[in-house]
């Protein structure tokens, strides 16, 4: 069962681009491509991919509105990348708090960006935290919103939220706080549970907001 | 301690002396006029008037020249270099202003007429304190002084001290009345000669017109070169992916990769051409010549012995300023490159705007007796490679070289950049 992809970039070049380096691994496959984001919402529903490779800039729709509504419209939405030419770029942050579980730079190796379509299905270990960390920074907000909703979290769901921002997976996870997998996915469920977020790229961003991780 | 001597050691004390001095000298020629030159010519009015009304017209005839001198703009750039060199203090981190308005004028002109007054009175005391205090300093030894038509007594024992102590308390109270004298027009200078309220107006809109510039630059280059680069990365590290499988892709994706690096030179180009511009603008005030200004090019080419017949179809407003200012500065190299090369021959000049699509630019020139043009560029100006440079930003074509024994450059410039990007 191979992890199908939807290329969504107004230029041709970069999605031939892309369409040849994941056709290339043997469980990726590109089922479809569209030039802007509402095509990327049409072509979503019909073709239902595991991963969505999104472009922020577009003409027309952009990335971030087609992330929203993909996300919001459909039953069992695709995973979203945001694929961004530079990394300083406030378009990428505004698509990872509409929902976009992760980013990817166009310049990345082409290994890099099988395995962040890789890590993004497996959805246990966070793209570039580092970038996230960065990018949460230059964005924070004056007021931090959801400080009540971090005040639910016990201790231990503090820890591994602690963990799941420096970019550790599950496993490692539970190697560092001595623990079994699958207690760290409970905790990790309950973290996303409490604090309302999709998924773990998600989770981070409010740790960050809520100026429960301080970002350095 | 120190703090109290300190006016008396510092070197500020005695630059500003100077500064005070040369007040003093400004000051002499207001002196003799006011003086000498003045009653002679006003004599009539003493006659008639009487010696009130002679004084008055004096000094309002003095006080008026005053004010004319301080209007010179040589004058209020000495004033202000004098000011940051010699008097220093605030000023010369506020910078002295512009005289722009009248508003800023009147104040330049009453600094004027303030360094002028106090500069007179310092230097007054100044010729006249020290050779006393010298003198006074002989007074124990010498007997029957004659200071200035003024018989001291001659003391006795201690009291024959008593002068000289005078003399250099004199001299100290002269150095902290100046010191204190230069420190108050330190304090005034801001006030006076410091920027306007336009001056830090203009400054904020050319900080505004310089960020703005930056980030349309940083916008250009987003939107084009990194663009282009995303492409080569990408295509480049699919072909890489894919050598063995699909030659075919590969191959494709190396074009396409020549393709984006060519177009990314090309917009680097013309993004670095809007820097230069930037820059020239920054370094000139004078607004750069456009077409419109043809005539004066060629009368003034006129002047070096070269014929120019200049023929100019369609219209020339209809040119963007930028494209303008462009070609014409590309005929001025023009024609610059006829003189270095072929001499004083007869050019024909012809200009053809197509509204909305391009301007047409051809020099024609018999080749003449130094050799065949091109042979020495570089030498001087930039020539032809000159040319060349400002057409590639505008996203033009320029062909030049021989046809037959005449030497033609032709230049097409489109009107406006998206026709061709």
């Amino acid at each position: 069962m191979s992890i199908g992809v939807l290329l969504v970039d107004d230029e041709d070049l970069i999605r031939a681009g892309l369409r040849a380096i994941i056709d290339a691994e043997a469980d990726l496959s590109v089922l479809g491509e569209a030039g802007d984001g509402a095509q990327a919402v049409a072509k979503a529903r019909a073709l239902e991919p595991d991963v969505v490779l999104m472009d922020v800039r577009m003409p027309a729709v952009d990335g971030i509105q087609a992330t929203r509504h993909i996300l919001d419209n459909q039953p069992r939405p695709p995973k979203i990348i945001v694929v961004t030419t530079f990394e300083n770029d406030d378009y990428v942050y505004d698509a990872l708090r509409a929902g976009a579980n992760g980013f990817l730079l166009k310049r990345s190796r082409p290994a890099e960006i099988v395995q962040a379509i890789r890590a993004v299905v497996a959805g246990d270990s966070l793209l570039f935290p580092a970038k996230i960390r960065a990018l949460a920074e230059r964005n924070r907000p004056q007021q931090p919103p959801a400080g009540r909703a971090m005040a639910k979290l016990t201790d231990r769901e503090a820890d591994v939220l602690r963990l799941m921002s420096t970019g550790l997976s599950n496993a490692e996870i539970a190697g560092e706080l001595v623990v079994s997998l699958q207690t760290v996915k409970t905790h990790v469920g309950n973290v996303l549970g409490k604090l309302g977020a999709r998924d773990r790229t998600q989770a981070v961003i409010v740790a960050y907001e809520s100026g429960f991780i301080q970002p350095r | 301690m120190s703090i109290a001597l300190r006016p008396m050691t510092g070197g500020i004390t005695y630059r500003r002396w100077a500064y005070l001095i040369l007040g003093g000298a400004l000051f002499v020629p207001y002196v003799l006029a006011g003086a000498v030159l003045l009653p002679l010519a006003l004599i009539r009015v003493q006659y008639l008037f009487g010696n009130a009304v002679h004084l008055l017209l004096i000094l309002l005839c003095v006080a008026i020249l005053m004010v004319l001198t301080s209007f010179i703009p040589a004058v209020r750039t000495v004033e202000g270099a004098a000011v940051r060199e010699l008097l220093g203090g605030p000023i010369t981190e506020h910078g002295v202003g512009s005289a722009r308005s009248w508003a800023a004028r009147w104040r330049w002109t009453a600094w004027f007429v303030l360094h002028i007054l106090v500069g007179g009175l310092v230097s007054l005391v100044t010729l006249f304190v020290p050779p006393m205090a010298v003198v006074s300093f002989t007074e124990p030894f010498v007997s029957n002084q004659n200071l200035g038509g003024l018989r001291l007594p001659q003391g006795h024992g201690v009291w024959r001290w008593v002068i000289p102590i005078g003399g250099i308390l004199a001299l100290i109270c002269v150095i902290y009345a100046v010191a204190a004298a230069g420190a108050i027009l330190a304090r005034l200078a801001p006030i006076f000669l410091g920027p306007s309220a336009a001056d830090r107006l203009a400054a904020a809109e050319d900080r505004a017109r310089t960020l703005a510039q930056r980030n349309r630059l940083a916008r250009e280059l987003h939107d084009s070169v990194g663009h282009a680069l995303s492409v080569v990365s990408i295509q480049a590290g699919a072909a890489g992916r894919v050598l063995d499988t699909d030659p075919e892709f590969a191959r494709r994706a190396l074009s396409a990769i020549e393709e984006s690096a060519r177009s990314a030179m090309t917009d680097l180009d013309h993004v670095l051409g809007l820097l230069r511009e930037d820059a020239e603008d920054g370094s000139s005030r004078t607004p750069r010549s456009s077409l419109d200004a043809l005539d004066e090019l060629v009368a003034s080419t006129e002047l070096t012995g070269i014929s120019v017949d200049l023929r100019v179809t369609g219209d020339l407003a209809a040119v963007p300023q930028v494209v303008s200012r462009e070609a014409y500065r590309i005929v001025q190299e023009g024609l610059t490159n006829v003189l270095r090369h072929a001499g004083k021959v007869q050019v024909t000049v012809c200009v053809d705007v197509q509204p909305e699509l391009l301007v047409e630019l051809t020099m024609v020139n018999p080749l003449g007796n130094p050799g065949p043009a091109g042979h020495r560029l570089g030498r001087g100006g930039r020539g032809l490679p000159g040319m060349r440079e400002r057409v590639t930003v505008l996203h033009g074509q320029l062909t030049a070289g021989a046809v037959g024994n005449e030497w033609r450059v032709n230049v097409i410039l489109p009107l406006h950049l998206s026709a061709h990007a």
